[in-house]
């Protein structure tokens, strides 16, 4: 006897251009259960989800819905399947009413239902096609039905832009249960959370599925994985691992799964002792203004010349906003910064660039290039006001040419023309090295890369490495931000591991293997937090 | 034969070419739909209505009508032309100067005072007068700066605000307004304040009008010119109208550029308002609408691809047909209807980013097309 599973996918297969997304995956969830899509960023979990949602046509393999082979083309199939999806960024009107938000798209409209007569028959006819009259009263009673019945409380007359984001979680959730979807994806839905509302959500899954929902939960937050799932299937760099019973299984042996056991390359560099302590950060915190969450808390860390350091960990765990507070994009909450011994914390964005920062922001388009300036206008993005630059408030035209082919010419960017193209229609690689070469050409102590290969091909990487790793010759000190266990392993003289806005641990790339460093950045460990000991470098 | 074909297709995919067919486009796409209008109305004038409105000057065949006439269109241009600068400055940081009208008013309470009321030298009158305007301008700047007012709503309610004032202001003082007409006095050409002609007038039947506001304002649009192409602070304006994100990662000050921008732009309105009353042309008249130059400046402003030098063309263009729209009413037609057509090929003007989106658009569809069919191939 098999048995019966709610949406089967094989040997799904996806290509972007000439990267493979998704390579001959298998997705199996047995109805009522709950099956866990573990991987690392990039492992290519939301494009499979997303074609299970019909976002996109996958090239090869079969959808089965309890056996029965489905075409899904679009969102609308999947709706008609009784798929739903709760997706990272919530899709909420903002400006409704949390009712208003659960009903649209699927309004319970007016309609006459015992025996009408031929007036209320043809009130109903006109109303379903033309008028469209909501009955409102009937839909709160429908959602409040399911309310109850899944202990989902959340204020319905509320305006979504008034609650928080857990209720608009919930919000979600009903939103789905609203359309009689027996199918829920959640797509790494603890990311946003709180430690307590985790815990909370996590009740609500367990609820779900006692009944009788199957659902997806994608989540490379091992501990939640463990608390809830039936199985996990794991997959890494777009192919597929394996699917694991949870309770046949630990966290180790899913954890290196996901990072893969091989022994990747290893950028050859030289031994160095690392010199003078450049940059300080001690107890940092900083509180994001619109979730008043804090993002960092209590953060505290040192890079010397000649040394890379790494802060690893997985997407959305506070690295970013240290090097905010870092780079003063982001107001610090407390803490200090001292950059080569003078306390920096005060000081404005300019100030900082010109106290010897220099930066490569993780996102290119939005902070690190203005897209409808040519390479020239960009090259001096960041030091237009330095004196070789600019006198007087004029430009100084020949030099920022001369410089700017200084830099096409060193990095090796590529346009269409000559430095006079607009950055826009160039492709990342060459956008990125654009704002490599003039953030290494400013020729500063301290070097901030943040993903700085996010997005590129594998050519473009290698390049970016050699280049980071010849900084750290030049005896600068570079601070990384890296998503990539690779890359971490590569290029690292220290890795800091952050979870949730911590650093929960402190390595020596050496010392070190993938799964712990998995582990730890999972927050599996984060109860046993780890520093080199403070002798090694001294 | 290859060569030219290259040349004019590297021709074709520079943004500034872009921009002169799209604007051409659409005063093209204006001007016929503004014709269409006339053969609704009246069908027989209706081609010789166009005739005028296209003619404008043209259509007297006294050369020295022409001359005259086409002085007045010239000199009718130059207020314009600043008013679109300043549009263009305030577009280039990323906002949308509606308040323009109002600060043209707050302008015009200065000059009359400072003009008829106390016969203050031209070029006083204009600086005082572009300073007040100046600073009426950064009151939205100040609210978009500090408090994130946005600059259309708070433009909008400072215009009627401005409105009143200049309209309470004015009528209410004896010195400078003559209530027969009800309207403040014109100052005269031999007053201090009236923009010396230089010479000018000569060159245009006589036309006194004519006079040095037109090189001042050629040598603004200079300035910004300059200001945008050659200088930090236009760099940083830049910056900060295309990526602000970007701007603050260069940690570049987005409250002092909005300050600067705003104050330019309402600095700019008062030029305007500067060069329409002191050349004896018009003075202000009690009106219950903020008055038409500060929208009229957007629309030239969009015609001129938001380029200094795009802006002269386009904003003598808009002062042509609207002249030529005035003698229209001679034909038969209601003034409505000739200031009816003139809006609709100005406000079609503003047109321009639409259809160059239009036109991106294609562009990427064909480029994804050719694409697409290269790796099948």
């Amino acid at each position: 006897m098999s048995e019966t599973y709610a949406i089967e996918m094989l040997g799904i297969t996806k290509k972007f251009g000439n990267i493979l997304a998704n390579d001959h995956i298998n997705i199996r969830l047995k109805k009522g259960h709950i099956l866990a899509l573990c991987g690392e960023n990039g492992a290519g979990k939301s494009t499979i989800m997303s074609i299970l949602f019909g976002l996109f046509q996958p090239d090869e393999g079969v959808i089965k819905k309890e056996g029965v082979e489905v075409k899904i083309q679009n969102p609308n199939d999947a709706t008609k399947l009784n798929i739903g999806m709760v997706h990272q960024h919530f899709k909420l009107v903002d400006s409704f009413s949390v009712l208003q938000n659960i009903i649209l798209g699927d309004e319970t409209l007016k309609e006459y239902q015992d025996k009408p007569n031929i007036f209320q028959k043809a009130f109903n006819f006109l109303n379903k096609h033309i008028f469209k009259i909501i009955d409102v009263k009937k839909a709160r009673e429908e959602v409040n039905k399911i309310i109850e019945q899944y202990d989902l409380q959340v204020d319905l007359d509320k305006k979504v832009k008034d609650i928080s984001v857990e209720m608009q979680q919930k919000v979600e959730i009903i939103k789905m249960l609203y359309r009689h979807n027996e199918i829920l994806i959640f797509d790494e839905p603890t990311a946003v959370l709180t430690e307590q509302e985790i815990q909370d959500f996590l009740t609500v899954l367990t609820h779900l599925k006692e009944e009788g929902k199957s659902i997806i939960f994608i989540s490379h937050k091992l501990n939640e994985v463990f608390q809830v799932s039936d199985e996990i299937t794991v997959i890494r760099k777009g192919q597929y691992i394996d699917t694991l019973k949870t309770s046949e299984t630990t966290k180790e042996e899913v954890s290196s799964l996901m990072v893969g056991r091989k022994v990747e390359f290893i950028s050859e560099k030289e031994k160095k002792t690392p010199q003078e302590e450049v940059l300080r950060v001690e107890h940092l915190s900083i509180i994001d203004p619109s979730s008043k969450k804090k993002v960092v808390n209590d953060v505290s860390f040192n890079v010397r010349k000649g040394e890379i350091v790494t802060l690893a960990g997985i997407d959305g765990n506070g690295q970013q906003e240290v090097i905010y507070g870092i780079t003063g994009l982001m107001k610090m909450h407390s803490g200090s910064i001292t950059l080569e011994g003078k306390d920096i914390s005060t000081l404005s964005i300019r100030e900082r660039i010109k106290a010897g920062i220099s930066h490569i922001p993780e996102d290119r388009h939005k902070h690190g290039l203005v897209l409808d300036y040519s390479i020239y206008e960009n090259s001096i993005l960041d030091r237009y006001f330095e004196k070789d630059y600019s006198q007087h408030l004029f430009l100084k035209d020949k030099n920022i040419t001369k410089y700017g082919d200084e830099l096409i010419k060193k990095y090796d960017i590529r346009s269409s023309g000559d430095g006079n193209t607009l950055v826009r229609g160039m492709s990342g690689g060459n956008q990125q090295k654009i704002i490599l070469g003039r953030e290494i050409e400013r020729n500063q102590d301290l070097l901030i890369a943040v993903q700085p290969t996010r997005g590129l091909d594998i050519g473009a990487i290698e390049g970016i490495h050699e280049l980071l790793l010849k900084q750290r010759e030049n005896n600068k000190a570079i601070l990384l931000v890296s998503l990539e266990l690779d890359q971490v392993f590569s290029l690292s003289d220290r890795i800091l591991v952050m979870y949730e806005g911590e650093i929960v641990g402190e390595f020596d790339p050496h010392e070190v293997d993938r799964e712990t460093l998995g582990l730890y950045m999972s927050g599996a460990r984060k109860d046993q937090v780890n520093a080199i000991k403070e002798n090694k470098h001294e | 034969m290859n060569k030219i074909k290259t040349f004019f297709s590297t021709l074709l995919k520079k943004e500034g070419t872009k921009t002169v067919i799209t604007s051409l486009w659409c005063a093209l796409l204006g001007l016929i739909l503004g014709f269409l209008l006339l053969l609704f109305i009246n069908a027989k004038e209706a081609a010789y209505g166009m005739t005028s409105v296209l003619g404008n000057y043209l259509i007297f065949s006294n050369p020295q009508d022409r001359l005259n006439y086409f002085g007045q269109t010239l000199a009718k241009t130059a207020p314009l032309i600043a008013m679109s600068l300043s549009i263009l400055v305030c577009y280039k940081v990323g906002l949308f100067n509606i308040g323009g009208s109002g600060q043209y008013s707050i302008a015009v309470i200065v000059i009359t005072f400072l003009g008829i009321g106390a016969n203050m030298p031209w070029y006083l009158t204009m600086i005082v007068a572009m300073i007040a305007s100046m600073l009426w301008a950064m009151i939205t700047g100040a609210l978009k700066a500090f408090f994130n007012v946005n600059e259309v709503i708070s433009g909008i309610m400072l215009n009627w605000i401005a409105l009143y004032i200049t309209n309470g202001i004015l009528s209410t003082n004896s010195i400078v307004w003559d209530s027969a007409h009800s309207e403040a006095f014109t100052i005269s050409t031999t007053s201090n304040a009236y923009i010396p002609s230089i010479g000018l007038d000569k060159l245009f039947a006589n036309n006194s009008i004519v006079g040095l506001g037109m090189i001042l304002v050629l040598v603004v649009v200079v300035i910004i010119f300059i200001l945008f192409k050659k200088t930090t602070i236009g760099y940083e304006l830049k910056t900060t109208g295309l990526n602000s994100d970007a701007a603050s990662y260069a940690g570049m000050n987005k409250v002092k550029n909005i300050l600067i921008a705003t104050a330019i732009s309402g600095a700019l309105a008062g030029l305007a308002a500067s060069l329409n009353l002191q050349n004896g042309f018009t003075s202000w008249r009690l009106s219950s609408t903020p008055v038409d130059i500060g929208f009229q400046g957007i629309s030239s402003a969009f015609l001129g691809g938001l380029h200094p030098i795009g802006v002269i063309f386009s904003s003598y263009f808009i002062v042509h047909i609207s002249e030529g729209g005035s003698m229209i009413t001679d034909l038969g037609f209601s003034p409505e209807v000739a200031s009816i057509m003139t809006s609709l090929i100005i406000y079609l003007s503003g047109f321009v980013f639409f259809i160059k989106e239009l036109l991106r658009r294609h562009e990427i569809k064909l480029e994804f097309a050719k694409a697409t069919r290269g790796k099948e191939g």
